[in-house]
């Protein structure tokens, strides 16, 4: 039981990771219908950017951290004003692929660093002995890092249900001509809808990094392994992507945990979240919160 | 449709027929098959060494795959993520072959036409699979489904030890009418082959855009509400497409299986996949010709990147990553700048061109 339980507990830990990288996506696809695939390299950005800041220029971490949410920010703000600004109104494959060469023109960027190659990870800055409570263990960077995408996910439903600017994005996503006649600029809100997602990428980026260790490729494997998870919310909704980061999460560790080592299997962890999707879209193509949208095939 | 084409102004048809042909003039048929002349020859006349000749055959291959992600994202619209995996299905059948009935068996080395084309059918079988989602859904859905194909198959190739867990499976050497292939001969002898092969498949293509079903495709792709009115069943028209880029997909994988002498995972990854979208998009997506394009310009793009960062690493200092880097750095560029500045890729090039020397001196 306490395996069960332990499973339970680290499911949830990754799932609420899954969910704040996944954050990041559905922001810019609920404002501008764009499928971002150089997620998961600003993701790691961010962490990079994070780990040069506190260990080469010596930034106690509390700062570095929002100094590199602070500069994603603006980074991810930039790439939309350059590239995405221009493509507004074209095919939608077209907008794929260019976020497709984003993300091979950072890979490559982040190639030329010592980061893209070598293994890096964070000062420990919290207590290394884990928490244990009835034999079910969890590490203080994995509480400290759910508790803050938890507060983070809080932070973000506020702003859209609040604050004009999030209120103003979700017109934007509702109805763009409409928005435009109530004097919104939808631009303006692309570009901040990159940016807020730049700067929860860099969030994420960061508490993994803190989880796991700094490595480029299971970085920015992030980018693609949360497809699944906001296909499972419905792509365009907050909630959606949280319950659903959540369930990966579980799904994930369940598979890890009870199905390696028996019938010859391995690393179903790795394969179980698409599996789960290529059945979802069978079955429920809409995932659990998303908008169904009348107009089918 | 034989009049002085100097002397013409543009295309005048008067018929459908005449518009349905292949070549227009009397001329256009000679030239072309002065072209494909000139294909079989070269290589009598240049000996480019086996080093080279691979790279060449390597082309042809990407032509292939190239082809069929044409069709399917191209002409009927539909994103595909996973064409690698499809390739990868190709080169698995002829591997699982070698694997069940022994490296040399007949059905490798004598058969092998009919083998390419039993992969072929696999990759279709797994593309309709694939494209099943397309009755319910679109757009971003069926990109991720097709992703999450991918990922599905890099899992099974990399765990299953039947397929030996993607470290390199080989292939034996191939008969032809005057005997065993040999290792001289190896690159030349899949350059033939594999080209009367595109030929083949490019005519395919060109004859089946002119028939009701290669319509269909376009017409789901433009409006596919419209085309359901108009009597289509767009789903089906999907998932055939899917069906038929995987065919494509599959022959390519076996080509690739037999040039290579052996199969091993690397070749079918998600940046394999990336690679030959690109190769669509900077070629020219919805056009043959630049599916003709975009492998050559894109092979020929790594390998002189491959060349320059070898060339520039002395100049530069220590630690700085510069082989690994160029790669995704070039290639990134070189995609994001076609779909910002030439969006209809090299085949817009090639259609400006023609009709530029077709109607000179004259503007339009």
């Amino acid at each position: 039981m306490v395996y069960f339980f332990q499973i339970v507990v680290s499911g949830i830990v990754v799932g609420s990771i899954y969910a704040l990288a996944a954050l990041g996506l559905v922001l810019v696809y609920k404002s501008s219908r764009v499928a971002n695939f150089a997620h998961g390299q600003i993701i790691a950005a961010g962490a990079f950017i994070t780990y040069f800041l506190t260990v080469d220029l010596g930034v106690p971490i509390f700062f570095s951290f929002l100094a590199s949410m602070v500069i994603t920010f603006f980074l991810a703000m930039s790439v939309e004003r350059i590239f995405l600004r221009r493509l507004i109104g074209e095919p939608i494959i077209s907008v794929i692929m260019v976020t497709i060469g984003l993300a091979s023109i950072i890979d490559g960027l982040i190639y030329l660093t010592p980061f893209g190659t070598e293994n890096f990870s964070f000062p420990a800055f919290l207590p290394t002995t884990p928490l244990t409570i009835a034999g079910v263990s969890i590490s203080w960077t994995q509480l400290v890092g759910v508790i803050i995408t938890f507060i983070l996910i809080g932070g973000f439903s506020w702003f859209f249900k609040k604050s004009t600017v999030g209120i103003s994005m979700r017109a934007v996503s509702d109805d763009q001509f409409g928005s435009m006649s109530v004097g919104i600029s939808v631009p303006r809100v692309f570009g901040l809808a990159w940016a807020t997602a730049g700067l929860s990428a860099a969030a994420a980026g960061c508490i993994i990094g803190n989880i796991t260790g700094l490595n480029f490729d299971t970085l920015h494997a992030f980018g693609i392994v949360v497809f699944p998870v906001v296909i499972l919310g419905g792509l365009d909704s907050i909630m959606g992507a949280v319950v659903a980061g959540i369930i990966m999460g579980l799904i994930q560790q369940f598979a890890t945990g009870y199905l390696d080592g028996n019938w010859g299997l391995n690393g179903t962890g790795d394969v179980a979240p698409y599996i789960v999707l290529l059945i979802i879209l069978l079955f429920k193509p809409h995932g659990l919160f998303g908008i169904h949208e009348i107009e089918r095939v | 449709m034989s009049q002085n084409r100097w002397l013409a102004t543009g295309n005048f048809y008067t018929t459908y027929r005449e518009e349905q042909r292949t070549f227009s003039t009397h001329l256009d048929r000679t030239i072309f098959t002065l072209f494909l002349v000139l294909l079989f020859a070269w290589p009598m006349f240049f000996d480019l060494g086996n080093k080279y000749m691979f790279v060449v055959d390597n082309i042809l291959i990407a032509i292939v795959a190239v082809m069929g992600l044409n069709l399917v994202t191209g002409f009927a619209g539909l994103i595909s993520i996973g064409h690698a995996a499809f390739v990868g299905i190709g080169a698995y059948t002829v591997a699982s072959v070698c694997r069940t009935m022994g490296t040399s068996h007949e059905l490798v080395t004598h058969f092998w036409p009919l083998l390419i084309v039993l992969s072929g059918l696999m990759g279709a079988i797994f593309g309709g699979l694939v494209g099943l989602p397309a009755f319910r859904l679109k757009h971003l859905y069926l990109a991720i489904a097709t992703l999450s194909f991918q990922m599905i198959f890099q899992w099974v190739i990399n765990f299953m030890t039947f397929f030996n867990q993607g470290q390199t499976i080989s292939i034996g050497r191939v008969y032809w009418i005057t005997g065993k292939v040999g290792r001289g001969d190896h690159y030349e002898f899949w350059y033939y082959a594999i080209l009367v092969i595109v030929i083949l498949l490019g005519f395919g293509i060109r004859n089946l855009l002119k028939t009701k079903y290669g319509r269909a495709l376009v017409a789901v792709r433009d409006n596919d509400r419209a085309a359901d009115a108009m009597g289509m069943h767009p789903g089906l028209t999907k998932v055939y497409a899917f069906a038929l880029a995987g065919f494509f997909a599959g022959v390519a994988g076996a080509l690739h299986a037999y040039v290579f002498r052996g199969v091993g995972f690397e070749s079918f990854t998600l940046h394999e996949s990336v690679s030959y979208l690109a190769m669509a998009i900077v070629g020219g997506l919805g056009t043959l010709n630049g599916s003709f394009w975009g492998p050559v310009a894109i092979r020929m793009l790594d390998l002189q990147v491959e060349h320059l960062s070898e060339a520039a690493a002395s100049y530069l200092p220590q630690g700085t990553n510069l082989a690994t880097a160029s790669k995704p750095l070039t290639f990134g560029l070189v995609i994001v700048l076609f779909l910002m500045f030439e969006p209809r890729g090299i085949a817009n090039w090639w259609r400006i061109t023609k009709s530029y020397t077709k109607l000179w001196p004259f503007r339009y």
